[in-house]
């Protein structure tokens, strides 16, 4: 075995050959799409907003990933689950709402995005006492033993795969599994350089954006935000310092799953609400944080853009068929080249 | 200010202390000392909420504070530094002492006390938007004491502050341990360097398979047998 390792040795890359592979892999797929037959500025231009749209859906998912990654050091895997009871939260509150003729008569103008905002806030709130309580009940128990989330990981990983079943079944009890439409009336398709686009997409793109913003700002400018980089780094200093490490790690799991609530919501109204739609978002947004560089939170929403764009491009050039094959061809790629991903994370050292 | 009585906690099943006591008087240094795996730190771990107590009291200011959760200790006034490496290194000097001063209500309050502190190690003021990561190991050890110094406290226990640091920089350091003191705040030391923290202490502990073993004041401790024998795991060179 000794003798190998030479070998092993030459054959490091180092992080301009993975720069300068990874770049070549790139052209070579640009280079293959636009050999493509339905190459043009139109198609073009459709495959990036419907990827933009996308991948700030993943992006959303994926953003909650990364932090309770980086927060607690666990990967939840029950996390699409959230996403999908946020798009059924919404709908909840849109129905509700739809046909009440009051609000319609005070802003007859704005009636459609009104209900929607209201909805959006309605999926954010409840999602995020969801996660809180989920996390309470659920989760915390299982550190009872001491050590925290670093120390009953496992556990807790197995735990969110549970989780994830229950929380399909008891969403197939409360809404049945048939697939329900979310008419949200928010205006004519709008017209974006010569490109007729319907509105949702549009709002997707805005409101995901200004919630990973929301995001930002929150974590790097409050106190609560700096708190959570504390505890997110290291929970012994942090306790040492006064800050309420339990209270922490509940906010952030509810911030996280407050924020995969938002996206259900904003997906509803361009595909529809389906108890199993939490599975497949789930397994993209790991894709996406990985492309990203897991744990990292710009990296996650660079990461969703990606696995977006190449997901629509490719299966507009190449091959319709296999849509659900190419994000995960793209992450393989990614760990096979750039293991780190695109801002790769230090691994932290914990004692 | 601090009394332990009989305390007997340790980690997981692991037991590590048997039945320690201590006393820190109010605005004296006290330094606690002992080799490696003794439960020097164990103490610090336990009177400042990291572990559980499993057995005995811990009084700090008149009330039992075993047990407690860690941040409510912080807001009672008693803060634990710990060995310099701790600190949050992707963040500014400024940020990581604001962080400190995290239990405090108050911007005007907070803003007084990082004005403290830089009083206290200019050479933080010097790097204040520097990222923590990129501190020396002296200056690392300033910005951990000048950290727990953030939250207004009574008390501040001090894990190993001379760990790994050159000559100078220690005494440097404790100088400013001394100014803390005299600036009205009670001090514990758990200190390697036995000869230099006698220096600086008033009264000294030797702990030794996690009970007290030696103590008595510094001058004396000083100059005592048991405490090299104690310090060197209690076997005796043949020389």
């Amino acid at each position: 075995m000794e003798g190998l390792k030479p070998m092993f040795n030459k054959l490091r890359i180092g992080k301009k050959g993975e720069n300068i592979i990874f770049g070549t892999f790139v052209l070579l797929y640009i280079g293959w799409c636009v050999n493509s037959p339905d190459m043009n500025i139109e198609s073009l231009k459709s495959v990036l907003t419907i990827g933009l749209s996308v991948g700030i859906i993943y992006g959303l998912v994926a953003l909650g990933i990364s932090l309770i990654y980086t927060g607690l050091d666990v990967v939840n895997f029950s996390h699409g689950e959230f996403f999908m009871i946020g798009a059924f939260a919404g709908l909840t509150m849109f129905n509700l709402l739809g046909n009440q003729d009051w609000i319609f008569n005070i802003f007859p103008d704005a009636y459609g995005w009104i209900i929607y905002v209201v909805c959006l806030f309605t999926a954010f709130v409840s999602m995020g006492l969801f996660g809180v309580f989920i996390e309470r009940v659920f989760l915390r128990p299982l550190t009872k033993k001491g050590g925290g989330y670093t120390v009953a990981g496992m556990g807790i990983i197995i735990c969110g795969f549970g989780l994830s079943v229950v929380l399909i079944n008891v969403a197939y009890l409360i809404w049945n599994p048939v697939a329900k439409p979310f008419p949200a009336e928010l205006g004519l398709p709008m017209e974006i350089g010569g490109l007729f686009l319907p509105i949702t997409y549009i709002w997707m793109i805005v409101v995901g954006l200004s919630v990973a913003a929301g995001l930002w700002f929150f974590l790097n400018k409050t106190k609560m935000g700096l708190g959570i980089r504390a505890v997110a780094y290291s929970k012994d200093v942090s306790n040492l310092v006064g800050i309420n490490v339990p209270l922490y790690i509940s906010i952030i799991f509810g911030i996280a799953c407050a924020i995969a609530g938002i996206g259900g919501t904003l997906v509803g109204p361009t595909y529809q609400v389906v108890v199993f739609m939490g599975y497949i978002i789930l397994m993209k947004a790991f894709a996406a944080a990985v492309v990203g560089g897991f744990g990292n939170l710009p990296g996650a929403i660079v990461g969703g853009f990606t696995v977006g764009i190449f997901e629509t491009a490719s299966s507009f050039y190449i091959s319709g068929s296999h849509k659900d094959l190419y994000a995960f061809l793209l992450m393989i790629v990614v760990l096979m080249i750039k293991p780190t991903g695109f801002f790769g994370v230090q691994v932290k050292m914990k004692a | 200010m601090l009394k332990i009585n009989q305390l007997i906690s340790g980690y997981g099943s692991v037991q590590i202390l048997n039945g320690a006591n201590m006393r820190v008087e109010k605005q004296s240094i006290v330094a606690l000392l002992g080799g490696n795996g003794t439960g020097k730190s164990t103490i610090l771990r336990a009177a400042s909420g990291l572990i559980r107590s499993w057995k005995g009291t811990i009084e700090f200011d008149g009330e039992q504070i075993q047990n407690l959760p860690a941040h409510e200790i912080v807001g009672r006034g008693l803060v634990q530094v710990t060995q310099g490496k701790d600190v949050f290194p992707a963040m500014s000097v400024t940020e990581n002492l604001k962080l400190g001063g995290f239990i405090l209500k108050s911007k005007q309050q907070l803003s007084d006390n990082l004005e403290k502190v830089y009083n206290y190690f200019p050479r933080l003021n010097e790097r204040k938007d520097q990222l923590a990561a990129t501190l020396s190991g002296g200056e690392l050890q300033m910005l951990c004491i000048g950290r727990g110094l953030m939250s207004n406290p009574k008390m501040i226990m001090l894990d190993e502050p001379s760990a790994a640091l050159a000559p100078q920089i220690v005494l440097d350091i404790f100088k400013n341990i001394n100014r803390i003191r005299q600036d009205g705040l009670t001090v514990l030391v758990v200190e390697q360097n036995v000869r230099m923290a006698l220096l600086l202490a008033d009264y000294g502990y030797v702990i030794k398979d996690g009970v007290i073993n030696v103590e008595g004041d510094s001058k004396k401790l000083m100059y005592d047998e048991s405490v090299k024998e104690s310090y060197l795991g209690g076997t005796k060179a043949n020389v």
